[in-house]
């Protein structure tokens, strides 16, 4: 009986080792780094929401200047150099 | 004063541009340039996203291929070497991977909205040939992308995918003996491929993608047929439609990034051309409406080949697809064609369906 669990714990214990030796990390394992890389993505995604909020705020403006049908520059117009 | 400098510097330049350069015309162009504004213009974004994240693949694959070593004893160990010891190394990698995924897909969606609307048609035809080759170098992207791993499911898909081309008749041997250099998939196949992934398919769709874009400015947006008639709103393209670009590639890149990091793909074991294929493997998500086709054949059909058989129905199918705007000569003429649009429906859920059957079973 010993040596059938003495066995069948070699056996478990090398399996376990193979399947780790499969797996590949494609992902830092750290949890600190894995913190760090959570933490830019939230600053990544703010950073795009600001630049989002700016460039609508721009286009807004620009599609009101258009309405108004002053962007277009007049002909003729006196230069000041 | 430095300011006052760099600004008489910045204003030489300038000069120096303009004075050798229609600069002028340019700007003219970018501004004069109008799209029309009505209920399908969400399409229009699809191509400009489809070239974002071909820009972003170029970068990336870039970075990439300062690391990989294209030989078959190394190929696997370098790319462990990028994931696990260079700095961000999992990063690219994955961004690599997830932007060829956005990137079919997005091509996808702009090739059969192109279809349902018949953007297609007449004086669009070459645009759309045009666009059916950059989409179909993709897809060969993707797979020759995918042996780079040398894993044993990209090693197994790739020996499928070269075999089903050999199933051709005729030029079916030249085509497969020319992908795998050799008669099976070995190292050969991963120089070839690499070779096609770097070098080879960047110049092609480089080429093809300035005509694509010269023939979308030569011809203007495509208006829906049942809208061509009624008065069209237009828009600028400079500012108006750039920024709104702007904003839907910002999104695009903030997905791509969100699924780099939550999902990076993973590295099977290093591929051994003697071992047997692993069990339930399935090729790449774009390749299952072909996979779960030839899986409706039977082996044998009339003391013929059902593979065969299979092949060649597909070809002519897709080549039906790929003249679909000269057989359609109603839309061509600005009248309705019901039966086209009927067509493009039943290609449009056939690639959905057994796409979705495909990864589900």
């Amino acid at each position: 009986m010993k040596r059938f669990i003495s066995t069948l714990g070699f056996i478990i214990s090398s399996a376990a080792t193979a399947l780790a030796e499969e797996k590949i990390e494609v992902f830092p394992s750290v949890s600190y780094d894995q913190y760090t890389i959570y933490q830019n993505l939230a600053i990544f995604w703010i950073a795009i929401i600001g630049l989002i909020v700016i460039i609508r705020m721009k286009l807004r403006e620009i599609e009101r200047i258009q309405k108004m049908g002053i962007d277009k520059a007049e002909k003729d117009i006196p230069l000041l150099d | 004063m430095p300011e006052r400098g760099l600004r008489l510097s910045c204003r030489r330049l300038k000069d120096w541009v303009e004075e050798r350069y229609d600069v002028e015309a340019i700007r003219k162009l970018a501004t004069h340039k109008l799209v029309p504004v009505h209920q399908y213009e969400i399409w229009y974004y699809t191509g400009g996203i489809a070239m974002f994240l071909f820009i972003l693949q170029f970068i990336t694959g870039m970075v990439l291929s300062f690391y990989y070593i294209p030989h078959f004893e190394w190929a696997h160990k370098s790319i462990i070497e990028i994931v696990t010891k260079l700095n961000m190394g999992w990063f690219f990698r994955s961004i690599h991977h997830w932007g060829a995924q956005l990137a079919i897909t997005v091509l996808f969606i702009h090739l059969f909205s192109t279809l349902l609307l018949k953007s297609y048609r007449k004086p669009r035809e070459v645009t759309w040939v045009t666009g059916f080759m950059l989409l179909g170098i993709s897809i060969f992207f993707g797979l020759s992308g995918y042996l780079l791993l040398w894993d044993e499911r990209a090693f197994a898909a790739v020996r499928v995918a070269t075999g089903g081309a050999g199933n051709l008749p005729f030029i079916g041997g030249f085509i497969k003996a020319f992908l795998r250099g050799g008669i099976d998939v070995t190292g050969d196949t991963l120089t070839r491929f690499y070779a096609f992934h770097v070098a080879i398919l960047p110049i092609v769709s480089l080429l093809i993608i300035g005509v694509h874009v010269l023939l979308v400015q030569v011809h203007g947006m495509s208006v829906p047929l049942s809208l061509e008639k009624k008065p069209q709103k237009t828009i600028p393209f400079f500012p108006n439609l750039f920024y709104k670009d702007l904003i839907v590639w910002l999104v695009v890149l903030g997905i791509m990034v969100t699924l780099a990091t939550f999902l990076p793909p993973e590295i099977g074991k290093r591929a051994d051309p003697l071992a047997p294929a692993p069990e339930n493997i399935k090729p790449e998500w774009y390749f299952l409406f072909l996979f779960q086709t030839l899986k409706l054949f039977p082996g044998e059909i009339l003391g013929l080949n059902g593979e065969t058989i299979a092949i060649i129905l597909i070809t002519c199918g897709i080549l039906f697809f790929f003249l679909i705007p000269f057989f359609d000569r109603k839309s061509s003429r600005g009248e309705p064609s019901p039966v086209f649009t009927w067509i493009g429906i039943m290609y449009t859920l056939y690639f959905a369906v057994m796409t979705v059957i495909g990864f589900i079973t």
